[in-house]
């Protein structure tokens, strides 16, 4: 379409063999301004390969990496320019403090060093500023690892597992920065195994599985696409688990879970009322109860499934 | 290619201060100038000797400590930094890889220079005080040797750095090619005489028997050849522990550019190999 926002980053027919393993098969993103872009799968799914050949510090054995149109390859440095990354699995200089840390990178992206104290402080390092990185726990290096990738304020975030490793506060931190540089402009690509990390954040997910894409949609889409539906969530005390026979051959409901006293109805949006009045007239103690929106990991676990079967 | 100054000057600017932070740096101009001190009275027999037999007594140690030192400099160097995973970050920026390289052989190398400089260059002004200036020519060309030495096995052990996966692999590397430049002087002299060399020529200083294939050791050496440029700068002829003339052939200069290859060779096969390297 053609008021479509411009595409920032775009993989094609991108593939990385590691001997006889194909750890990226073919695949072809795009990745549009503006969004903030979920790139989901199992671990070993090769999502960070994929993000290093992005990044230029792994080599494709076939297909190519585009960033702004141009593409990935040792010559063209300045292309990273534009991108703040953050690798899985972070690490730093030991010997260095966060203070020498943030200088020695603003020195390599030309960017002023006074910046450096208020990105410490953005992530709440400031006490520990003058530390020894060596002396950090994961956590805190994952944080400076944030700060690191904030540096000369680029539009296109890359970050493997930003989550990864941190406490939930720390999380909700660096969800709320990721809202945030999104809201000023930024695109934002991060990889996730944890589908609750992903689901209220991007506007589209990919989601891969040994080296494949398996769907890139709205979380939305893919949801649908899949025939999954909002589900009947009733309390009812005394269920231990076990789904009364009954229940499954009352009309219109397809399905039918339990899980502790909560009992799961999978039916259609119309027949929703009359299930409910069923259950009750035939005997179903109900507490209390509320739809449920279908969440992505059951997305994810019915096109992993799929795809197995295929 | 396109290489950029700034990034280059940023790394090795950081290689230099990593070294002078965790006094690296102080502890062998230290050891650079005891030795040397040490060597001028153990050539001088108590007293201050001459820089001729001072280089003479301490050239058999630097000739093994300077390689040592420029290898545990560059051993990690980019195996260690892929390993820790610090270089992901560092490549994450807009910088080449061949400037990173380049700033850290830079860097590191500025780290050896000057040590040997201020370490050789404070004892010679000592003994220059005290027996007189005669040789001071030779006692420059003696400091800008050991420094291309150090600059060689720098070159080296970052090349190996750059092809082998891991910091230990590329230690191993660096050890056995010091090894091997250390003991290529005795398979060679060896072989010589399984061919029917004699050792008494030698040991009366008889070198008219030896073969040319025989001299190309201080081409292949490094060790040796470092050494035996250094003997020419002061006119001695002392060789692997035998007085002998060298061939005509050998001369500073042919010496000086073996040496320049084994330094820039590894250096470019560095860049080469860390170009396609997967991270």
């Amino acid at each position: 379409m053609a008021n479509d926002p411009p595409i920032v980053i775009e993989t094609r027919n991108l593939t990385k063999r590691f001997k006889d393993v194909d750890a990226v098969n073919s695949l072809n993103l795009k990745i549009r301004k503006g969004e903030i872009y979920g790139f989901l799968g199992p671990n070993g799914a090769g999502k960070s390969t994929t993000i290093k050949m992005i990044m230029g510090l792994i080599h494709p054995t076939a297909g190519a990496a585009f960033v702004n149109g141009r593409r990935v390859s040792g010559g063209a440095a300045d292309i990273r320019n534009a991108i703040g990354f953050l690798p899985e699995r972070i690490s730093f200089y030991n010997n260095l403090t966060p203070v020498q840390t943030l200088s020695f990178f603003c020195e390599l992206r030309r960017a002023d060093k006074c910046v450096v104290p208020s990105l410490i402080e953005d992530v709440g390092l400031s006490e520990a500023a003058n530390r020894k990185v060596g002396t950090f726990s994961k956590g805190m290096t994952q944080l400076l690892g944030v700060a690191q990738a904030m540096i000369g304020n680029p539009s296109v975030f890359i970050l493997d597992e930003p989550m990864g490793g941190l406490d939930a506060m720390w999380v909700k931190m660096v969800r709320d920065k990721l809202k945030t540089l999104n809201e000023q402009g930024a695109t934002i690509i991060f990889s996730s195994h944890i589908l609750s990390e992903v689901q209220s954040l991007c506007h589209r997910v990919a989601i891969v599985d040994r080296g494949r894409l398996v769907a890139e949609d709205t979380i939305e889409n893919i949801s649908s696409g899949l025939h999954l539906r909002p589900r009947l969530s009733i309390r009812s005390p005394g269920l231990k688990g076990k789904v009364p026979d009954w229940v499954r051959k009352v009309e219109g409901v397809e399905d039918a879970e339990a899980d502790g006293d909560t009992l799961l109805i999978t039916c259609a949006g119309d027949a929703r009322l009359s299930v409910m009045t069923a259950l009750q007239k035939g005997g179903l103690v109900v507490k209390d109860f509320r739809t449920v929106e279908p969440s992505l990991e059951e997305a994810f676990v019915k096109l992993l499934s799929d795809e197995e079967a295929a | 290619m396109h290489i950029a100054l700034r990034p280059i000057y940023t790394i090795a600017k950081k290689e230099l201060s990593d070294n002078v932070r965790n006094k690296w740096i102080v502890a062998m101009v230290a050891i650079f100038l005891t030795l040397t001190i040490a060597s001028s009275f153990m050539a001088g027999r108590g007293q201050v000797g001459e820089m001729g037999a001072t280089v003479g007594a301490l050239m058999s140690i630097s000739s093994m400590l300077v390689p040592v030192i420029s290898i545990m400099l560059g051993y990690g160097a980019i195996s260690g930094e892929v390993e820790s995973g610090a270089l992901s970050v560092v490549l994450s920026y807009p910088v080449r890889r061949v400037e990173i390289l380049l700033g850290k052989y830079l860097g590191l190398g500025a780290v050896i220079c000057i040590s040997i400089l201020v370490g050789f260059g404070v004892s010679g002004l000592i003994i220059a005080l005290t027996t007189g200036t005669a040789q001071w020519g030779a006692y420059i060309a003696f400091i800008l040797l050991t420094m291309l030495l150090g600059m060689l096995y720098l070159s080296l052990s970052m090349c190996f750095s750059s092809v082998l996966k891991r910091r230990v692999t590329s230690l191993a590397a660096g050890v056995l090619v010091f090894f091997l430049g250390l003991i290529l002087g005795m398979i060679m002299m060896g072989a010589w005489m399984a061919t029917g060399g004699s050792l008494e020529a030698i040991m009366t200083g008889d070198t008219s028997g030896i073969p040319d294939w025989f001299w190309f050791e201080v081409f292949v050496s490094p060790q040796d050849g470092n050494g035996a440029a250094a003997m020419l700068a002061f006119g001695t002829t002392e060789f692997l522990g035998f007085d002998m003339a060298l061939p005509p052939w050998i001369t500073l200069g042919t010496l000086a550019l073996a040496q320049l290859i084994w330094t820039i060779v590894p250096l470019a096969l560095a860049c080469f190999f860390f170009q396609r390297r997967d991270i």
